[in-house]
């Protein structure tokens, strides 16, 4: 079999899934390029060509500026703590003991929940008149009085990100425990005989171990909490006074509840760059992580 | 330099128990090897050395101190392993110094006992790099480096050859015999290779099932087995081992019938099994009365000797015979042994009788 035939036959068996690609995410993205230089509406006129118009807006725009804000803020912080939390629980189900095997089932739960049912949960949990967050705070004496967690611009976006930690520090922790479970059993005897206490076993032994694939969940993770919309759209919408807000619920908002297209278009390819960006970043780190290994 | 004893020391994981009641006393400078096949619990005792594992009951003692409840890192022990174990992140320099990291001993009197170290194992041109780029033999060094630095009272070393290639094997065995000579440290060496082991050892403990079958020099436990599986682990090409009866006479070869007479006798006709080494049969005249008849399956030329293989009946039987012989399949050998090299096992028990 010669060379052309098989570069033509690998064409011809990727074509009716290049077809698909370029039909339900090609042909979108260039039209969503060209919206974005127009400005169109969601019904009625096709809008006309007003260049970068909608991009100088966007930039100029308060609630842009608030918007990027609040996503990087609840992108970072809840990453930090998915990532933190989700080591020490895969550290602690590490360990032998009994009923280990039921805990490390359980872990799974909160991560296979459907969005929808996590926010739910959590809006009950959050509820200012019968929460259980407000009735457990007030019983032991921390809070005086019942409070609107999610109705207060200055507790709604960190009691979101309690939610989504909740949600997906498992991914974390099931990831940090495969993990564990590749370091080679003689270094870590060999550390101990070595004199390392058990920071140093985890610095020395135990993270460079953890530090590919936790450079896996990180990257996974930030994109998909930069361009979180589920979670929030259920539980506050984007309010109280816009304070939880992000750049999704915004490209939500422009395009379909003030039927923005055009103006909404260039917010979410901006979206999509910044998302491109840090993806491309952490790549690269992956890759430099994967490289300096063993 | 110190001693090290193993008082009584017994093992169970769950139900499983891996250790029955070890008994090892080491003086200062010894070499122990301890020889076995996989699975008999060799390691185990390193681990409970090295403080990795609690036994299930007994004591250890260094120096005559009881060391049972003393964490690994207080026990002055440092270890070599199968696998090297290095710590693939860090380069040679600090994967050698580690464990003076860890006490806090500063940096320049760490360099310094790192680079000692790496000259006497020629390894200080590589301090920089990291384990990844070094060849197994490299990354061995490396891993007994990290044990020498620390001038601990013990070395462990748990099959640390195994990982390498023959000739490369037998290079560093040579070189770790050249640094217990020039150290003097006590060591226990785990392998299943008895070539180690008879060349390493200033004494072998020979385990089977979580038991030590023999302890003794290399010359005790070749030329004296204590027992049948002793004799036929302990020896290449291992120990014959015919099927025979002890009665007043002497011995009677079950598959022949053909007499051996001796000196010892049973009162009563006695199941044993008789042990010759290949490199103690020889050709025999046709006048020699006590000779083995077999039938040659094939002979194989290695050089300095040549192994044939034979039956004896139903018996294998394996000569290592003098080079250059002519020897075809198929024909008939008779083969002659003295009475001295003679292991005479209780059949049932396993057991050497004194002859």
């Amino acid at each position: 079999m010669n060379a052309g035939w098989t570069a033509t036959r690998a064409w011809l068996l990727m074509l009716p899934l290049l077809i698909v690609m370029l039909s339900v995410i090609g042909w979108p993205f260039f039209d969503t390029v060209r919206l974005s230089f127009t400005d169109a509406r969601l019904v009625g006129t096709g809008g006309d060509f007003v260049g970068f118009a909608n991009y100088e807006r966007l930039f100029s725009s308060r609630a842009f500026r608030r918007a990027f804000l609040v996503t990087t803020q609840f992108a970072v912080v809840s990453v930090l703590v998915e990532v933190v939390l989700g080591v020490l629980v895969a550290l602690l189900l590490y360990q032998n003991f009994r009923g280990r095997n039921v805990l490390r089932a359980l872990l799974i739960l909160p991560w296979a929940l459907p969005t929808v049912v996590n926010a739910l949960l959590w809006r009950l949990i959050y509820n200012p008149e019968y929460g259980a967050l407000n009735a457990l705070l007030v019983q032991i004496g921390l809070l005086d009085a019942y409070r609107s967690w999610l109705g207060d611009p200055n507790s709604a976006l960190v009691a979101l990100i309690v939610a989504d930690a909740w949600k997906n520090f498992p991914l974390v922790a099931l990831i940090s425990l495969a993990a564990l479970h590749a370091v080679p059993h003689d270094i870590k005897a060999a550390a101990i005989v070595d004199g390392a206490g058990a920071l140093a076993r985890f610095r020395f032994v135990i993270l460079p171990y953890l530090a590919g694939p936790l450079m896996v969940a990180l990257v996974l993770r930030t994109i998909e909490a930069f361009k979180v919309f589920d979670i929030i759209w259920i539980m506050t919408r984007g309010g109280p006074a816009n304070s939880t807000r992000t750049l999704s619920i915004l490209v939500y908002q422009e395009a379909f509840s003030f039927q923005r297209a055009g103006s909404g278009a260039s917010l979410a390819l901006i979206v999509t760059l910044a998302i491109t960006v840090l993806a491309v970043v952490y790549v690269a780190l992956i890759r430099k992580s994967a490289g300096a290994q063993f | 330099m110190s001693t090290l004893d193993l008082i009584g020391v017994s093992k169970s994981f769950g139900r499983t128990e891996v250790l029955k009641t070890i008994d090892i006393s080491l003086a200062s400078g010894e070499f122990l090897v301890l020889l076995g096949a996989s699975g008999c619990g060799k390691s185990t005792i390193m681990n409970i050395i090295a403080g990795l594992l609690s036994p299930t009951s007994g004591e250890i003692r260094i120096d005559g101190k009881r060391i049972n409840e003393v964490h690994p890192k207080n026990r002055d022990i440092a270890m070599v392993f199968q696998s090297y174990a290095l710590y693939p992140n860090l380069t040679v320099e600090r994967n050698i110094g580690f464990g003076l990291e860890m006490r806090g001993v500063p940096k320049t009197e760490r360099q310094a006992a790192v680079l000692k170290v790496a000259r006497i194992l020629k390894i200080d041109g590589m301090l920089g790099r990291k384990p990844a780029e070094l060849s197994g033999g490299q990354r061995q060094r490396v891993a007994i480096g990290r044990a020498l630095v620390r001038e601990p009272k013990i070395f462990l070393f748990d099959e640390p050859l195994s990982n390498l290639d023959a000739k490369l094997r037998m290079e560093m065995r040579a070189e770790l015999k050249r640094l217990h000579r020039l150290l003097g440290t006590t060591v226990v060496y785990v392998t299943h290779d008895q070539i180690e082991a008879m060349t390493l050892a200033t004494r072998i403990a020979v385990m089977r099932d979580g038991r030590i079958d023999q302890i003794g020099t290399p010359e005790e436990i070749y030329d004296r087995p204590a027992t049948a599986f002793v004799a036929e682990f302990v020896g290449a090409p291992p120990m014959n081992m015919i099927n025979a009866i002890l009665d007043a006479n002497g011995l009677r070869l079950e598959e022949s019938g053909q007499r051996v007479a001796l000196t010892i006798g049973a009162d009563a006709p006695r199941e044993v099994i008789l042990g010759l080494r290949p490199e103690d049969l020889h050709l025999a005249d046709a006048s020699e009365e006590h000779a083995i008849a077999a039938t040659v399956d094939f002979a194989e030329p290695t050089g300095p000797t040549l192994i044939v293989f034979a039956r004896h009946g139903g018996n294998p039987l394996v000569a290592s015979l003098p080079p250059h012989l002519q020897i075809a399949p198929d024909s008939q050998i008779r083969l002659t042994f003295s009475r001295k090299n003679m292991h005479i096992f209780d059949r049932a028990s396993g057991n050497r009788i004194q002859t």
